[in-house]
């Protein structure tokens, strides 16, 4: 692979739940240290195109290579939070059990050692958390959850980090200071992030796929007008929010 | 305590007082795993099924422990194989299976011509008629699944919190995830020939269920569901010895008054908190 070939590289993948399409001839090339934004309405495609990307699912028809390798030769080179961070809120665990799950298998199956603490306390220090690692995860507020995921995410060391709509559950001050900790870690990591409020506040998004059974990528984090002109099919009230400050209205399905 | 010293000089008392103690090894991990993992149903489904193969042990006149094990694990297999292809249709398939397995131990067991046995004594068990040759069987499984719970923490506790996570870590999730459906079936065998299949279900859940809102990790669950299960054994064992009661029966209400006890105690502080 020589330098500047995508990283990650999704080529006509069509997916469906029981005959019920979910992505359809989807294509879409992510190069190194992009900062993605897929954004796109509920239900339109945009946590299963992830799920194919992390090789969680594999896609009816078309290819994806990450890496060039298939991707569940890769998934460890994925920092993933996943959705829903309040699930199995119950369970009898730990913040740093949790993020110790990031080291497990690192390198082979091998005990939790020293080296692994450390470096959980070291991503915890850098997300914020650092004097929770004794708590129990039902007893955290939802946006400290969320940063012990993203912590957890860290700890695998990835190359790629995707974050699936991290913000659900965050205020707005939360939500600059998510988008800052993430344009930082953008620096040496490819960021993707979902989202399905489309208030994407943040100047550090490189890029955006629209995701809607069909996806539609701006290599920009601006909308033009052009753009819009050109159709591009998302129900999207989408914000730039960098240099220019811009605010679009819907757009209608064309 | 001095009946307690008399009571073991017999030796179906400390049979009796070693299957508890096993049983409650065995339940204690096994069941926080069964609660954190939400599959009560199934252990459930699989302890009921497992009639069935005492049914086809006595039909074809095959050691029962070949017959219960056998069938126990294939309706394990079978339920987990299709929670994880169909997770919306799998409490109904558990819920056939379980039916299923009853009725064809119930049948088998009338096309059996001459022994009949006890449908109590599956039912409730006899802890106090626990043969020395079980005790072996048993300590060879109570190691078997410590060593395996031991060895696979790290990757369990991943299966069971975050199971695609795992699966991005390279964690054999279906694998093991069938590994530990079996060792469920294989303990509920052996737990049902001592202390009765509604015993099992019982202390599969009660024990856990308690130990899950006192515990920071699920190795603390584990170990504090095996101390509740002695305490709730040894108690019911006793007193089933010292007022003449049915003992699994006994052990059950025993738990039972621990689980209502712990259900008061949370009211109590939860009322507390808020005034």
């Amino acid at each position: 692979m020589t330098h500047g070939d995508p990283i990650i590289q999704v080529r006509d993948v069509s997916f469906s739940y029981n005959g019920e399409p979910a992505l359809v001839d989807v294509s879409l090339d992510v190069a190194e240290k992009d900062f993605l934004a897929v954004i796109g309405p509920n239900g339109g495609g945009k946590s299963t195109l992830v799920k194919l990307i992390l090789g969680l699912l594999k896609p009816d028809a078309g290819r994806i290579r990450v890496y060039g390798e298939a991707p569940v030769k890769t998934a460890h080179r994925f920092g993933y939070v996943p959705q829903d961070v309040n699930i199995n809120i119950q369970f009898p665990i730990s913040v740093i059990d949790v993020i110790l799950m990031g080291r497990l298998r690192y390198g082979g199956r091998r005990r939790i050692n020293r080296q692994d603490r450390r470096k959980a306390f070291e991503v915890m220090e850098q997300i914020g958390i650092t004097g929770l690692e004794g708590r129990k995860i039902k007893d955290l507020s939802s946006g400290q959850r969320e940063r012990v995921f993203i912590a957890r995410a860290l700890a695998t060391d990835p190359d790629i980090l995707i974050l699936d709509e991290p913000t659900a559950s965050v205020d707005t001050s939360g939500k600059t200071e998510l988008y800052h900790l993430l344009g930082k870690l953008n620096e040496t990591k490819t960021v993707i992030v979902i989202s399905h409020d489309l208030m994407i506040v943040s100047s550090y998004v490189k890029s955006v796929a629209c995701v809607n059974q069909g996806l539609h990528y701006h290599p920009s984090n601006e909308i033009t007008e052009a753009m819009i002109e050109m159709g591009y099919q998302c129900p999207v009230e989408l914000v730039a929010h960098g240099q220019p400050h811009r605010i679009l209205k819907p757009h209608t399905d064309v | 305590m001095f009946n307690v010293i008399e009571a073991l000089q017999f030796e179906f008392m400390r049979n009796a007082v070693f299957a508890g103690l096993f049983a409650s090894l065995v339940c204690g991990v096994i069941g926080s795993f069964v609660v954190v993992n939400r599959m009560v149903f199934l252990a459930g489904g699989i302890a009921h099924a497992a009639y069935g193969g005492i049914g086809l042990a006595f039909f074809f006149g095959i050691p029962y422990i070949y017959g219960t094990i056998g069938v126990s694990l294939a309706a394990a297999l079978l339920m987990t194989a299709v929670s994880v292809r169909a997770k919306s249709r799998a409490d109904t398939f558990i819920g056939v299976l379980w039916a299923v397995g009853m009725a064809m131990g119930v049948i088998l067991i009338d096309l059996t011509p001459g022994y009949h046995t006890d449908l109590m004594s599956y039912l409730f068990g006899s802890i106090l008629a626990v043969p020395s040759r079980d005790i072996v069987w048993m300590s060879g499984l109570g190691a078997v699944t410590l060593f395996i719970t031991i060895f696979f923490y790290r990757d369990i506790l991943a299966i069971s919190y975050d199971a695609e996570f795992a699966k991005l870590r390279g964690v054999p999730v279906n694998l093991l995830h069938f590994l530990f459906i079996a060792l469920v079936a294989v303990s509920i065998v052996f737990i049902i020939r001592v202390v009765g299949l509604i015993l099992v279900i019982a202390l599969l859940t009660i024990p856990p269920y308690i130990a899950e809102k006192y515990s920071r990790s699920l190795m603390v669950m584990m170990v504090l569901s095996v101390i509740l299960s002695v305490i709730f054994n040894m108690t019911g064992l006793w007193m089933s010895y010292t007022y003449d009661l049915t003992s699994g029966a006994t052990i059950i209400m025993v738990a039972a008054a621990g689980f209502f006890l712990s259900l008061g105690a949370d009211h109590i502080a939860a009322f507390f908190q808020k005034s």
